[in-house]
């Protein structure tokens, strides 16, 4: 791998990712959205959950809206993530298969659409959490903030592997707004799972650590070690798989 | 002399469906050969196994030049200037950066002014028109000065003008020893090539 290769994909990732419209636009529609719709439609009422992380048969009281906002932060962050990362591995696939026969390598490419995913992970998260700000001051913001950025990671390259898998966007779109729909922005509510049967299920789905870790952290003092630690095998996991089929797709024979 | 290129009882399937049968050529240094077919015929598939986008199904394949493969399509990045596909892809060519002679600015400003595009050099590609889209895809192909160039449909597109500008610049490279395998729908002029040869029903023969 040469850096210097990578340095150059990266600029021109950045500098295409800057340049969509439709990137800038629901970076800053999708959290202000759906932080007016938690506004217009929570209240202070007190609701009790325990988190499936803890251990402990000890329950969490905190306000409607307090839960919801951090729920929908992360929420926000998943679903942008995934779309803006389904773009970087989707968009131009054959222009970048032409990089390849020209001489740069699958793992540059990757490499470089992994660092702008990144910035970008770290850019909304930091976002989300300043907007969550305005409304209330969780326990520990900054492990919240790292909740965000772990759901950005494990939906990130969930993102790259679906631009990966998929040649057209509209099948991309699809299975993103799918899974998030499912998991990020309903199934790992605690609300939701306090009662759910077939936790199983919802313990196995992409956002369950990641908004463990927010949630632990906004309301509670838990140690957030361990959804951390599940959070950065699943991404791993999910951007190994990327990488497979994102190097199966780009392949030449020299 | 040294086969540039050599192509040995190459054919290809897609499933069931056999598109070349038994192909064989040779190309060498200085030599321009074109290849000619209807829709359908092989030609895009043949250029495609042989830079190495797709894989042979038998037979065998040696390049022994350093390759300028200008596709069909335009694949270039449209979100990106004209300048900055010129960037991305001396990247990858491993070409260095500066205005001298040996550095890709030097290549690009040349390649601009050669066909007549160096007004459109900060343009975002998505605004450009197709024939000036396709000089750049065919620009890009020949920013490393390769030894052989395979071109597909590499002047559809260009005016009149541009397409004499392009014969120019390849009469230059073949004088210099490059050699070319150029695929089109039609040759209109084929004083201009070594052989021609037509691809019909997956079978290659001279026309």
């Amino acid at each position: 791998m040469r850096l210097s290769h990578i340095v150059a994909a990266w600029r021109m990732s950045v500098r295409e990712l800057l340049r969509s419209r439709i990137a800038v636009i629901l970076f800053f529609v999708i959290p202000t959205l759906f932080y007016a719709i938690i506004l217009l439609t929570t209240t202070h009422k007190e609701i009790f959950f325990k988190l499936a992380s803890v251990s402990e048969e000890m329950f969490i009281r905190v306000s409607q809206r307090q839960e919801a906002l951090v729920f929908m932060g992360l929420a926000a962050v998943g679903l942008l993530t995934s779309f803006l990362a389904l773009n970087l591995t989707q968009k131009h696939a054959p222009a970048n298969r032409r990089l390849i026969l020209c001489g740069y390598t699958t793992s540059e490419l990757l490499s470089s659409k992994f660092l702008t995913l990144v910035g970008l992970i770290v850019g909304i998260g930091v976002y989300i959490s300043l907007l969550l700000l305005l409304f209330f001051q969780p326990r520990r913001l900054p492990l919240v903030l790292l909740g965000f950025m772990l759901a950005g990671f494990v939906y990130g390259c969930y993102g790259l592997m679906v631009g990966a898998i998929f040649r057209r966007e509209l099948e991309g779109i699809l299975f993103i707004v799918l899974l998030a729909n499912i998991d990020i922005g309903w199934l790992q509510n605690p609300i939701y799972y306090a009662e759910a049967q077939n936790k199983f299920i919802i313990r196995h789905l992409p956002a369950y650590f990641p908004s463990q870790v927010s949630m632990a952290a906004a309301f509670s003092d838990h140690s957030v070690l361990a959804p951390l630690g599940g959070s950065l095998v699943y991404g791993s996991l999910l951007l190994l798989a990327a990488g497979l089929v994102f190097g199966w797709r780009m392949r030449i024979k020299k | 002399m040294v086969n540039v290129v050599e192509v040995r009882n190459l054919a290809k399937s897609f499933g069931k469906r056999c598109v070349l049968k038994d192909i064989n050529f040779s190309l060498r240094r200085g030599e321009m050969v074109g290849i000619v077919g209807e829709n359908g015929s092989g030609k895009t598939t043949l250029l495609k196994t042989i830079v190495g986008l797709l894989s042979p199904s038998a037979g065998e394949i040696v390049v022994r030049e350093k390759v300028g493969y200008c596709p069909q399509e335009m694949l270039v990045f449209e979100t990106l200037t004209v300048h900055e596909n010129f960037a991305y892809f001396a990247a990858a060519y491993g070409l260095r950066q500066g205005p001298g002679a040996d550095g890709w600015h030097g290549r690009e400003s040349f390649l601009l002014s050669r066909f007549s595009f160096a007004p459109y050099r900060d343009a975002l590609v998505s605004n450009l028109s197709g024939g000036t889209r396709q000089k750049l895809n065919l620009s890009l192909a020949v920013l490393h000065e390769p030894g052989l160039l395979i071109l597909d449909e590499p002047y559809s597109g260009f005016d009149w003008e541009t397409y004499l500008h392009f014969w120019n610049y390849a009469a230059e490279l073949k004088a210099a020893g490059a050699c070319f395998l150029v695929v089109s729908h039609f040759i209109y002029d084929r004083s201009k090539f070594d052989t021609v040869y037509e691809l019909r029903e997956g079978v290659l023969q001279c026309a």
